[in-house]
């Protein structure tokens, strides 16, 4: 019992050291996950936020970005945004936070492409948005390109990926793409 | 000799119900079903539910009248390990991954070249029937697009408001089965 035991605890032990290897020496994998959902909370926002929040958190999700990103981002149904530095994404962040009351960003789906250097990056994901209380959610695939900068992965390029490619017959009204969701949203 | 005893006054349920249900021992019976429902829990949760049938919730109106908007429904992944995706399939398309996915008709297969008129599918030129169709429209047009070797072409049951496109196989999750 008493040898049953220490086997037991010696495996937690293990067990933790490894978590915390993780935790203390990630893969550039899961820095750049880890990143991510960082973004995503920094640009979700809770409504009766005050201005001095949210300019800081919409300052905080410009921080995601290098300098000299470019974001080229076309919507069906809305005009095409085009983005270029740091500060015109903190403008539309900041936009952004003025029209709606609430707004929660989600990446559910990641998948990352790993440079030769390991310096750089893609990655194509899902990103969600939900306005809290509304049922509507709003969905796009986007392309992201990063790079390490001071050992923190910035985004320098982002562009939608259109789902479906080609024309859509014409004579239609505005475009419903009917995602259709997993009721266990994976991580 | 077989004996029959009555049950007890007061007694929910006969003797050998009771057994048949909670055992001799209900708290090892007890224990037992924790365990069963907790594999049934993990057999569904991380294998069924993940690579074999994915529950979905099904939002918008694309897909109108046929599936309707905060339905539930299961997408079969295994549907085309075996076969290709066929026209009037009604499938899940992946976006980056399959947490959020796409529902739409195939209308064109590979090497197909679709047309809209007047709201008619056209495939190399010939008029297709659409009996899943419950309402016809007028719209859409569409100029003939031709389908590369390995693509599909998409589209949602409510014509006037579904966005549709070619998509490649490998986006194909799998089929809606209800």
């Amino acid at each position: 019992m008493k040898r049953a035991v220490q086997i037991a605890l010696a495996a937690a032990a293990v067990g933790l050291g490894f978590w915390l290897w993780t935790v203390l020496f990630p893969t550039p994998e899961n820095a750049i996950r880890s990143r991510l959902h960082d973004l995503a909370k920094a640009l979700s926002f809770k409504s009766g936020s005050g201005m001095v929040a949210q300019a800081f958190s919409s300052q905080k999700a410009a921080e995601f970005f290098t300098s000299d990103v470019d974001v080229e981002v076309n919507l069906t149904g809305y005009e095409p945004i085009s983005l270029h530095g740091r500060d015109e994404v903190l403008q539309i962040a900041m936009a952004s936070r003025s029209r709606l009351t609430a707004l929660k960003v989600e990446f559910p789906d990641i998948n990352i492409t790993l440079g030769a250097d390991k310096q750089t990056a893609k990655v194509n994901l899902t990103g969600k948005a939900t306005v809290p209380g509304e049922r509507d959610i709003s969905a796009q695939e986007f392309n992201f390109k990063l790079k390490k900068v001071n050992g923190k992965w910035l985004i320098y390029q982002v562009e939608t990926v259109r789902t479906l490619s080609s024309r859509a017959p014409l004579g239609q009204r505005e475009a419903s793409s009917a995602p259709i969701i997993f009721f266990t949203a994976e991580s | 000799m077989n004996t029959m005893e009555p049950a007890a006054p007061g007694a929910r349920f006969p003797g050998w119900l009771r057994i048949v249900l909670i055992g001799r021992k209900p708290k090892r019976t007890l224990v037992r079903a924790l365990f069963l429902a907790a594999f049934c829990f993990v057999l569904f949760k991380f294998f069924i539910f993940k690579f074999i049938v994915l529950p979905v919730r099904i939002e918008g109106y694309s897909m109108f009248p046929t599936y309707r908007d905060w339905g539930v429904n299961f997408v079969y992944r295994l549907a085309y390990r075996h076969s290709e995706p066929q026209r009037g399939d009604v499938v899940g398309i992946r976006m980056a991954g399959p947490s959020i996915m796409l529902m739409k008709r195939i209308v064109g297969l590979p090497g197909e070249t679709i047309a809209f008129e007047h709201g008619r599918l056209l495939v190399n030129g010939k008029e297709i029937e659409e009996p899943y169709l419950k309402h016809h429209s007028p719209a859409p047009f569409m100029d003939p697009v031709k389908l590369g070797p390995d693509q599909y072409y998409v589209i949602g049951d409510n014509r006037m408001n579904s966005d549709a496109g070619r998509i490649d196989r490998d986006r194909i999750v799998g089929k809606v089965v209800l």
